[in-house]
């Protein structure tokens, strides 16, 4: 009995677990048999422009979202005001909106006749600006919410007790608060600043060009094929994951 | 009769639960005695400025301070897990309510700790203390701001029996030594009997006794005879009976 039990949940553990890990062990593997197709993407200049292209835009978007999306976190973290649920609500519609909807929704107000891009010296359409909103647009929700679980992790009696030694409600912020949540916000960081390398839909919308990295795949899927984005997608994969892995190996040695 | 020092006449509503409290004591050692659930910790957040009141006024040496907020009314608070700064170390725990006076302040930190006996932990991590040190460092942060009171929040649950009667004859010394009024909120009869110059009984968000330690354990009120005879709400007859051991 309990050794059937562990057994249905070995192998339904697994069966989802080789979902995610097939299609990218597949593609890498595939492309072991196209190698100078590999070469070839490696000594491409338009590939690594669009590589740092989505590595600088996400992490400006990242930047963004910490220093916007902290004070919100610790707002919705620690006080309770009138209308917080619907300012809660409202920080997870990224979330539910269908990414070219998005995009579609940031054209109306940065595009070139949008509330803001009308008028604003700053063009986004088809410009960097546009990449780093629709990417800022999508990621935001997942940074709030990280940075919000790790200040209501926070025993409220720290801050308490700061205020009674004398501090202001800044100080105990920055002091206390902050340094506290250090993990948590850069755990979030790295997570919205992923989310933000791998969208699309909301970015061709308002910036096919200048070309993030998955634009380009998807254009050369479109126009060439699968032999001319697969090496593209390879490289992105590859160093994706090691970025990913080295920033959580940073986190984890800080928590030992 | 001696001069009243603390003065709280309070009402706050919870939700389910509501505050009423009228309470005052001298320059002296108070033990709140009450239940779980009576509303002892409310009312020192009430005293510390962390909880404001609907109604009413909280007078301090005759100083009207409702609505000061707590960095302003110069209270040490102890809250019941001590609340150490778990980033910081015992050193910077302790230097945190001293601010500009950078000159003095190691000496300062220094003097407080060798008093409290903890000079030989200030490079540590409060996580690395055992609960009676976390207690001296909580009470050395409280301490080193000169506060005009300190409240205690059940200061001795935390700790083994054989701390506690230590810790119970250091609060006294600091009373003493420092010269500072001491709330201290308990639910153990032991505590206000070894501590208490005056014992204020809390329930049900009341406070339905109060005045000199002996006075208020010959009280005649019938519910207060019921508290201390471990009758009605304090039926953990063991918990006394172990605080005996």
């Amino acid at each position: 009995m309990r050794f059937s039990f562990y057994l249905f949940l070995a192998v339904l553990s697994s069966i989802i677990v080789l979902f995610i890990l097939l299609p990218i062990v597949a593609t890498l593997s595939t492309q072991f048999y196209d190698f100078d197709g590999l070469l070839e993407a490696l000594g491409d200049k338009a590939v690594w422009n669009s590589i740092l292209l989505t590595y600088y835009a996400a992490m400006l978007s990242t930047l963004i979202a910490v220093v916007f999306g902290t004070p919100l976190a610790y707002l919705l973290a620690r006080y309770g005001f009138p209308g917080k649920s619907i300012i809660e609500g409202i920080t997870d519609v990224p979330v539910v909106i269908p990414h070219t909807v998005a995009g579609i929704t940031l054209l109306a107000v940065f595009g070139s006749n949008g509330l803001i891009g009308s008028f604003s010296p700053v063009k986004f359409v088809d410009a960097l600006p546009g990449i780093v909103v629709a990417m800022l647009f999508v990621s935001i929700p997942i940074y709030i919410n990280a940075a919000r679980e790790g200040f209501s992790s926070i025993d409220i009696r720290l801050e308490q007790v700061a205020r009674t030694l004398g501090a202001s409600p800044s100080r105990v912020f920055f002091t206390i608060s902050l340094p506290l949540v250090a993990r948590h916000i850069a755990a979030g960081a790295i997570m919205s600043w992923a989310r933000a390398i791998s969208e699309f839909g909301a970015i061709i919308v308002i910036a096919y060009y200048p070309m993030v990295a998955p634009t380009l795949i998807y254009e050369r899927y479109v126009s060439t094929g699968l032999s001319a984005a697969r090496p593209v997608a390879v490289i992105l994969i590859l160093l994706s994951l090691a970025v990913f892995v080295v920033l959580r190996l940073l986190l984890w040695g800080q928590k030992r | 009769m001696r001069e009243v020092f603390l003065e709280v006449s309070a009402e706050k509503n919870l939700g389910s639960f509501r505050l009423d409290v009228e309470f005052s004591m001298s320059r002296s050692y108070c033990v709140v005695l009450g239940p779980t659930g009576a509303g002892k910790s409310l009312l020192l957040e009430l005293i510390a400025g962390i909880l404001k009141p609907d109604k009413g006024r909280i007078l301090i040496d005759g100083k009207d301070v409702t609505n000061l907020p707590p960095e302003k009314r110069n209270i040490g608070f102890v809250p019941q897990d001590y609340a150490l700064f778990p980033h910081m170390s015992v050193y910077k725990n302790i230097a945190y309510g001293l601010r500009r006076d950078k000159k003095g302040k190691r000496k300062k930190v220094e003097e407080i700790a060798e008093k409290l006996g903890i000079s030989h932990i200030l490079d540590r991590k409060p996580t690395t203390l055992s609960g009676g040190e976390r207690q001296r460092v909580a009470l050395a942060r409280a301490l080193i701001i000169q506060p005009k009171l300190i409240l205690l929040d059940e200061p001795l649950s935390a700790v083994d029996l054989r701390t506690k009667e230590k810790l119970m004859e250091e609060l006294k010394l600091v009373h003493s030594e420092f010269e500072i009024p001491i709330v201290h909120v308990t639910h153990s009869l032991i505590e206000a009997v070894t501590l208490a110059n005056e014992v204020a009984i809390m329930m049900d968000g009341k406070i339905i006794e109060k005045g000199k330690t002996k006075d208020v354990f010959s009280s005649q009120v019938q519910e207060v005879a019921d508290f201390l005879a471990v009758k009605g709400l304090f039926k953990k007859l063991s918990d006394v009976f172990e605080q005996w051991k």
